[in-house]
């Protein structure tokens, strides 16, 4: 069997080590024991938004669905069709960092369906033709004759899709200006006029170019034969000497040293704002739990600050929903307030969500909250270990966005022995108010 | 799995999963009198977290939190239930909470409740999506409890009193039939000795719902307009037979053969692979005791909605007309029951399974006796409930621009 480096991880609650190997051409299988008869195979691509700029956003996202018409062994819908008679899921999705595919199914007879899975997962990712006719031909937005509607009109619609959610264009716009360089700037899902005209050959560039040997780590997660499996991913996964590609590093955005607000209007009848922030870099655990605790303790569930001071206990109703939310990026966080409001109380809404922040940048978080959200957050781990598609998503996030699954094994140490003096400093480092950037959508009129 | 019965006449379903960091557990409590007002369930269920006579709602909230114990209720027309999720450890702590909600819930913040349940609606309303949906259950289930959608509870629920809301409590634990199920790693003498502890004060009643069968009498079409969508929301409906009609496994074999199985279904590949119409496209079995919806759903550029609504005509009539092939129908079978794992991967699903068809009164063994049944349906079966259900009358639902409506 071919040559690999093996290293194993302590992953809290699962009841064996997880396994990664990385083979010589750079790709990297990731297995994991988990009792029960589902196995979940997942292939994550260190590309999404990224590597993308103004002339090609959106092409991470658009590929992922081209992916998935055919191979040159199979043609459009045989994977969908084989896979899902066989009572599978298959999907995919495509984020800043990263774009993932992925197959959850049961075992079958002997392991059968999980072998065929592995088969049909492999070509998808290492042969896809990606079709003209299956693309559609090329158009001008608006134009009503076009006669061959494929799979560009398909993510026009989830575009369209996205424009109807307030909660979406309110991120977009807070989004977009809270990066000055940074390709984070940008929507995943890109533009209606960039994906009516992209072409085929800048498509399949980009899959060459992105879709290499060490930019991909795959992972099984189930219980089977860790040899047997290792054997089979690593003969379907035949890269035939595809050259390697370092994605480019860049350079980190300086938050805005100014809050920044933003205000649009649509036909709707409450109010809608996202405050952001810049947080940390992915790899830095400790500064990335110290905003997780600032989450669970200032949005998270109702015993949060916000819920408890902005809902429950006002005299006048301002608030719908208030909450908060972290998202973790490779080359850094974004810490969320987000509201829904009384559309005529937008002042004061927003003077309500300053004065929160304020009082946890002046330090008054309480020992009892910071051992709430430690407590919340290990629960988390045990949470996220009960499903196979769980833990693969949880393991595909630290190989692709951190490069470094050890970062897991470390985790609830790293928790347990993080201070609430150094959670202040990260606060401060972080969240104020100056760095702030606001987007709220009102009624017209 | 075993089934106990306590002392208080209440059925538990245990199921022992080795190695398992949590425990669930599940509490059904069954409906009899459908609610007068809309809204009046979704009241009582949302204060069950706002305060007992031990814990105010954010001495309890803080208490959940700080154990990281997940307990809430859900009100689904026909009953509540309430879900508890815990680390082995905190199993009891989480049961004391549970029947301290149950049993000693203040209703005190009711005032606020209705408030806030009302800037919640105003908020949701907001989405496209939720507007129509609301417009379609509201008129498939129109004069009936199962119709009691967000605009419908905007307009009732000024008229609904904190006393009233008292006295379906009362009627709720004094006299509704009741279900738990527990799920986890657990020792089982030790989860009877504490349901008894905490549970032996209520009680089970053999008590069937007054929640009258829905039907609907005429085909309606609703149009709903939204100045600035993007897209148009289409969603055509029929009642059909339920959970316990011998029909109810090959209606949900049609149901994943025409728009359910994901990516390689009827209407998936016909109107979103070949027409490009859409991102979302489905169809959809929604069952409930005295009522059951088949839909289909499209969301799509405004100028599509014609085209579309051929293209569900299309498809519809051609699973009427044309008789299944054998691979297809094998297909749909083998889909339907591999992913019916899915809904069962973790502790609380599957209590909320065994608990769900207990309720029912089909036995919580029903899921094997369901695929047996799923496998021994026919291609004549398919063709005779695609016959059954897609008939008139129907609503159907289309959200749009004015302009886009007046042709429909």
């Amino acid at each position: 069997m071919e040559k690999t480096i093996k290293k194993e991880i302590k992953y809290p609650y699962l009841t064996r080590p997880v396994e990664i190997y990385e083979r010589e051409c750079g790709h990297k299988i990731v297995l994991a024991h988990k009792e029960g008869g589902l196995v979940n195979i997942s292939s994550w691509v260190k590309t999404g938004s990224i590597n993308e700029n103004d002339e090609n956003n959106g092409i991470s996202h658009f590929l992922e669905h081209l992916m998935f018409k055919g191979t040159h062994k199979h043609k459009a819908g045989y994977f969908d069709k084989t896979l899902e008679s066989k009572g599978a899921i298959v999907n995919a999705a495509t984020w800043k960092d990263y774009t993932f595919y992925y197959v959850t199914l049961p075992q079958g007879p002997d392991g059968a369906y999980f072998k065929e899975a592995i088969e049909l997962h492999a070509d998808m990712m290492l042969d896809p033709v990606i079709p003209e006719d299956e693309i559609g031909p090329a158009f001008t937005l608006g134009d009503d004759n076009v006669s061959q509607k494929r799979e560009r009109h398909v993510v026009i619609e989830e575009i369209r899709m996205r424009q109807d959610q307030p909660w979406t264009k309110v991120y977009n716009a807070t989004n977009a200006n809270m990066y000055c360089e940074h390709p984070y700037k940008r929507d995943v899902i890109g533009f209606p006029e960039t994906i009516a005209s992209i072409s085929r050959e800048t498509i399949l560039d980009y899959y060459k170019k992105h879709y290499t040997p060490n930019n991909i780590t795959t992972i099984v997660v189930g219980d089977f034969n860790h040899e047997e499996v290792l054997e089979k991913v690593i003969k379907e996964f035949d890269f035939k000497g595809r050259e390697n590609y370092q994605n480019p590093q860049h350079k980190i955005d300086k938050p805005v040293n100014e809050p920044k607000y933003i205000e649009l209007r649509g036909k709707i009848n409450t109010g809608f704002v996202i405050t952001g922030w810049l947080g940390p870099v992915a790899c830095d655990v400790k500064e990335n739990i110290g905003l997780e605790i600032v989450n669970v303790i200032t949005g998270e569930g109702q015993s949060s600050r916000m819920y408890q001071n902005l809902i429950e206990k006002v005299n006048e109703p301002v608030f719908n929903v208030v909450t908060t939310d972290f998202y973790n990026f490779k080359d850094g966080a974004n810490f969320f307030v987000q509201a829904n409001f009384k559309a005529e109380k937008k002042d004061e809404a927003l003077a309500l969500i300053k004065n929160e922040m304020q009082k946890v940048l002046s330090g008054d978080i309480t020992q009892q909250e910071f051992n709430k959200a430690k407590k919340k957050l290990k629960a988390r781990f045990a949470e996220s270990s009960e499903t196979v598609s769980d833990i693969a998503e949880n393991i595909g996030y630290y190989m692709t966005v951190c490069n470094n699954l050890d970062l897991v094994e470390t985790y609830v140490e790293t928790l347990d022995a993080y201070t609430i003096d150094e959670l202040n400093e990260t606060v401060q480092k972080y969240l104020s108010l100056d760095n702030a950037v606001t987007a709220v959508l009102l009624p017209e009129g | 799995m075993k089934k106990i019965i306590l002392d208080n006449d209440i059925p538990v379903i245990l199921k022992n999963n080795k190695n398992t960091p949590r425990h669930a557990l599940c509490f059904y409590f069954k409906i009899e009198e459908p609610e007068s007002k809309a809204g009046l369930y979704t009241i009582l269920n949302r204060l069950f977290l706002q305060g007992t006579k031990n814990r105010s709602s954010e001495k309890l909230a803080q208490e959940l939190d700080e154990n990281a114990i997940d307990c809430y209720s859900e009100m689904k027309h026909d009953f509540v239930r309430f879900k508890l999720q815990c680390l082995n450890e905190d199993f009891e702590k989480g049961l004391e909470i549970l029947s301290d909600i149950i049993l000693n819930s203040t209703f005190d913040e009711f005032d606020k409740e209705v408030i806030k349940l009302k800037g919640e609606i105003q908020a949701e309303l907001d989405e496209p999506k939720s507007k129509a949906m609301d417009g379609f259950y509201k008129n498939v289930y129109e004069n009936h409890p199962y119709g009691h959608t967000y605009t419908k509870i905007l307009e009732d629920i000024d008229y609904i009193t904190k006393d009233q809301v008292i006295d379906a409590y009362k009627k709720l634990i004094t006299n509704s039939s009741k279900v738990i199920s527990v799920v986890g790693d657990f020792d089982e003498e030790n989860v009877k000795s504490l349901l008894k502890k905490y549970f032996s004060s209520i009680h089970n009643t053999d008590t069937k719902s007054n929640i009258p069968y829905a039907n609907l009498k005429e085909t309606k079409l609703i149009k709903i307009e939204k100045e600035d969508a993007s897209q148009a929301q289409i969603i055509q409906g029929w009642h059909v037979p339920t959970i316990f009609d011998k029909d109810y496994p090959a209606i949900m074999v049609m149901n994943t053969m025409l728009g359910s199985s994901g990516l390689s279904s009827r209407l998936f590949l016909e109107l979103r692979d070949k027409k490009g119409l859409a991102y979302v496209v489905r169809s959809s079995y929604e069952v409930y005791d005295k009522a059951a919806l088949f839909n289909v759903y499209i969301a799509t550029e405004p100028k599509n909605i014609k085209t579309s609504l051929e293209g569900f005509k299309i498809e519809l009539d051609k699973i009427k007309n044309i008789p299944v092939s054998s691979e297809e129908l094998e297909n749909a079978k083998n889909n339907l029951i591999g992913k019916r794992q899915f809904f069962m991967e973790t502790n609380l699903q599957q209590a909320s399974m065994i608990a769900f068809y207990e309720d029912k009164g089909l036995g919580c063994d029903y899921e094997e006796k369901l695929i047996n049944l799923i496998k021994s349906v026919t291609i004549e079966d398919v063709q005779r409930v695609a016959n059954l259900c897609i008939k008139d009358p129907y609503v159907l639902t289309v959200l749009a621009p004015k302009e886009y409506l007046a042709q429909i």
